[in-house]
């Protein structure tokens, strides 16, 4: 450690707020980050695949003929072009929630997670690699509309191979950054009830609805 | 017999972590956002929408069989306890039904695609409607088996192997 902690406030800023928090450590019951992440995730991924068909077309139009499903070339990149437009736009609430339900989370004491991180380690490279994830998401974004609308406009591939290229090393990034996030909830227990309430030694048979 | 079973880690699971909640991103967002640009490309008229929803429509559809495979697993490894289990009962039934309703769904949209692209009826937008708060209330009742009774979190499965829940 190269700084050490000036001092140590004898109340944890959390502990402001604390008795309008519930058990989860939320005004409400429950997360919202993740449920937004549902939809960044989801969106970013079949905007790719989608592009990545649209680009292989040559290739799938006599599966798509055997399969009897009219097809255009067109509509693949649509989605790729739509799903990522709504994506970029969705992605900036999902890191905010992420944000504000960082700030009252309380990761379980003296866990280390299966990378061999700590609670507090683990999210702050889940909210710097979250603001990172959103400007990546936002810049292939603005690349995808500079394809589409002006490079590749009258081309049948509406993309570079290149932007496919980044767009599946994104789907590594966001899979590794999707697990330090599944550790915050299922090894550090942030934001689950259960968890914190196990912690604090109460009886789930009696404490939980 | 039992022996064949790969061995179980702090999850009870024998993966690294849940897979049904990662297959479930792809069933929630496609089959969201299909509704949500019908109903842009009816109020809008754009009709270059219908083939974005119709597609990712389709991909939910697919996505929720799968879903369902790791989720059968992952329930039956889940030991419910208290209301945790009722809840899980409600969401493996809307599960199955909604696997049945999007292939319907899928199906009746394929018919309208083959007949005309450019046009959807209201009938299909109002059905569209039931799918998608069916998938929020899914999504409610699995968002209280993880962040409200921890299912499958080191902790809960560490109370539960040592007989306190």
């Amino acid at each position: 450690m190269l700084l050490a902690l000036a001092y140590t406030p004898e109340q944890a800023p959390v502990e402001q707020i604390a008795p309008e928090l519930g058990a989860n450590g939320l005004p409400y019951s429950l997360p919202i980050h993740p449920n937004l992440v549902h939809l960044t995730i989801g969106l970013f991924v079949i905007a790719i695949a989608f592009d990545v068909v649209g680009a292989l077309y040559p290739l799938e139009k006599r599966v798509f003929r055997f399969l009897a499903l009219p097809i255009t070339r067109g509509g693949f990149h649509d989605v790729g072009w739509y799903n990522l437009l709504v994506c970029c736009v969705v992605s900036f609430f999902t890191v905010a929630a992420g944000f504000y339900e960082m700030l009252t989370a309380v990761p379980l004491p003296g866990v280390t997670s299966t990378f061999g991180l700590g609670g507090m380690t683990t999210m702050l490279w889940h909210g710097v690699g979250g603001v990172l994830v959103l400007a990546s998401i936002v810049g292939m974004t603005v690349w995808r509309g500079f394809q589409r609308f002006a490079w590749r406009r009258d081309m049948g591939r509406q993309v570079q191979w290149l932007y496919l290229g980044v767009g599946v090393v994104m789907f590594a990034v966001i899979g590794l950054h999707g697990t330090l996030g599944a550790q915050l909830a299922a090894e550090f227990g942030v934001h689950i009830a259960a968890d914190q309430l196990l912690q604090a030694g109460a009886d789930l048979h009696t404490a939980l609805p | 017999m039992l022996e064949l079973l790969p061995p179980l880690n702090d999850h009870n699971l024998p993966w690294m972590d849940t897979i049904h909640p990662i297959v479930v991103h792809f069933v929630i967002a496609m089959a969201l956002i299909a509704f949500v640009f019908d109903v842009i490309g009816v109020v809008w008229r754009k009709p270059p929408l219908f083939e974005v929803s119709f597609w990712n429509l389709l991909f939910a559809t697919g996505a929720i069989f799968v879903a369902i495979i790791f989720g059968q697993v992952e329930a039956g490894l889940a030991s419910p306890y208290g209301a945790a289990r009722n809840i899980l009962d409600i969401h493996t039934t809307i599960g199955w039904s909604l696997a049945g309703v999007l292939s319907l769904l899928s199906g009746w949209r394929y018919v309208l695609r083959s007949r005309d692209p450019e046009t959807l009826p209201l009938s299909f937008l109002g059905a569209g409607s039931v799918v998608s708060a069916l998938v929020l209330v899914q999504m409610v009742l699995g968002d209280k088996l993880i962040w409200t009774y921890g299912l499958h979190t080191v902790k809960v499965v560490a109370a539960m192997r040592e007989g306190l829940i």
